[in-house]
């Protein structure tokens, strides 16, 4: 049984990777979750999992020349398989886009839920190729115009690919904010499930400094609350490995642009 | 929109339009900037904007070329790479008329935002504005007009799905694209 996601935005500072990994970490406690790392332009999940120094990492899975196997750059973290990327600029240049769909086929085969870390732009094969690739979207989003405004663009890039939308969890919310009249507007516009709203916190940025995900740093506090409610509100679907596994295999990935 | 001449601080080609924001973040300009995104320039369109600055925050922004103003000017010159900047000094005095046009004003943070797609920045401008000007990008109201406009929205999607479909072709993702 596997289903993927991206878990995307269009723009960054809506609070991607910490959803992500929270989601991950919330979803591991009743599947095999598998984090990948896919923003890799500006990777930054490595900072958020204490991966800093890991040795390998996508970057080496997705250049031709360096001889390593899928499994060296995964990680068991906080009861999760994590993939992070690299940070370096020579990698990512290096790097063929068009072998990520080999490693998340790879991936695919022994996990129940793969979650990609999507880069915030849609500019190029790189950055949209996690959305081409997923089953599903989660649409992670801040109540303001600039972030609704992107994330309806990152949903129709999404559905023209074929990609349907799983959510949207509304991030960073002020407390003055009412999110629930918002959502519900948004809800006309934007396909699945209103998940969660998840409350602006300290702990959040605090996390990030101790190097660990929101919900092994702070577990009580309100907004890793809420992102458990997103979790438990995805509905994961049932599906075949090897189907999901071939369907990367047999996806029409050009060379790179 | 009429902004006082003023003093030319500078002009020089910056490699991205967030270098300048950054610099005159810093330096508190009172002023404006004019935008000239060089690769409209290689394209043969005629791009350019213009972003004025209390003390280093954005106040208005204007697409000179399109005559629109606020966020919807800002997306008129918002191409990154290489801008030739002309940075401008402004007496506080004399740009006080020209920021009361309230329909060309952007939230502080909105330029680093769209020109630059430097999220860091925008948080930093915001956090150095004043007090009242801090929550503008905020307005829960604007957000609720925003998502009641259903035409304003369907013109968003169909040009995200046009752009999809264009860049499919470009990327060779045409087999993955719906019909």
């Amino acid at each position: 049984m596997v289903e993927a996601f991206a878990v995307a935005s269009g723009k960054g500072g809506t609070g991607k990777t910490t959803s992500t990994l929270a989601l991950g970490m919330a979803l591991a406690t009743e599947y095999d979750v598998t984090v990948i790392d896919a923003d890799t332009g500006m990777a930054n999940l490595l900072f958020h999992a204490g991966l800093d120094d890991a040795d390998v990492t996508l970057h080496d899975l997705l250049i031709e020349e360096r001889d390593v196997q899928v499994e060296d750059a995964v990680y068991e973290r906080f009861g999760m398989s994590v993939v992070p990327c690299g940070t370096s600029l020579a990698s990512f240049e290096a790097a063929d886009p068009a072998r990520l769909r080999d490693v998340v086929a790879e991936l695919a085969h022994d996990t129940d839920v793969l979650l990609l870390d999507s880069p915030a732009a849609l500019g190029s094969k790189s950055a949209v190729l996690p959305i081409v690739l997923a089953d599903r979207i989660v649409v992670v989003l801040q109540p303001t115009v600039p972030s609704l405004s992107d994330g309806l663009k990152v949903q129709e890039y999404a559905h023209s690919y074929g990609t349907d939308t799983a959510g949207v969890v509304f991030n960073r919310v002020r407390p003055d904010e009412n999110v629930d009249r918002i959502a519900e507007q948004a809800g006309r516009y934007f396909g699945g499930q209103a998940l969660a709203s998840v409350p602006e916190s300290d702990a959040v940025r605090a996390a990030r400094r101790a190097g660990e995900p929101l919900l092994a740093h702070a577990p009580d506090d309100p907004a890793a609350d809420a992102f458990r409610e997103a979790a438990a509100r995805l509905d994961v679907r049932d599906g075949d490995g090897r189907d999901v596994a071939e369907r990367f295999k047999s996806a029409v990935v050009p060379d790179r642009v | 929109m009429r902004i006082p001449r003023g003093a030319l601080l500078r002009s020089r080609v910056v490699d991205d339009p967030g270098d300048v924001l950054r610099t005159v973040l810093d330096e508190e300009l009172t002023g404006y900037v004019v935008f000239e995104p060089q690769d409209a320039l290689l394209l043969g369109e005629a791009t350019r904007g213009v972003v004025t600055f209390e003390e280093g925050i954005p106040v208005l922004a204007y697409d000179t070329e399109r005559d629109r103003g606020g966020r919807d000017g800002l997306e008129g010159f918002a191409v990154t790479g290489p801008n030739r900047v002309a940075v401008h000094a402004v007496d506080s005095e004399e740009l006080s008329d020209a920021h009361e046009t309230t329909e060309f004003r952007v939230p502080p943070g909105e330029p680093a935002r769209v020109l630059a797609g430097d999220e860091r920045l925008a948080t930093e401008t915001t956090d150095a504005a004043p007090e009242p000007r801090r929550e503008e990008g905020r307005d829960q109201s604007a957000v609720e007009a925003f998502l009641a406009d259903e035409d304003a929205i369907e013109a968003i999607r169909s040009e995200a799905r046009d752009e999809a479909r264009a860049r499919a072709a470009e990327w060779g993702l045409d087999d993955v694209l719906e019909d």
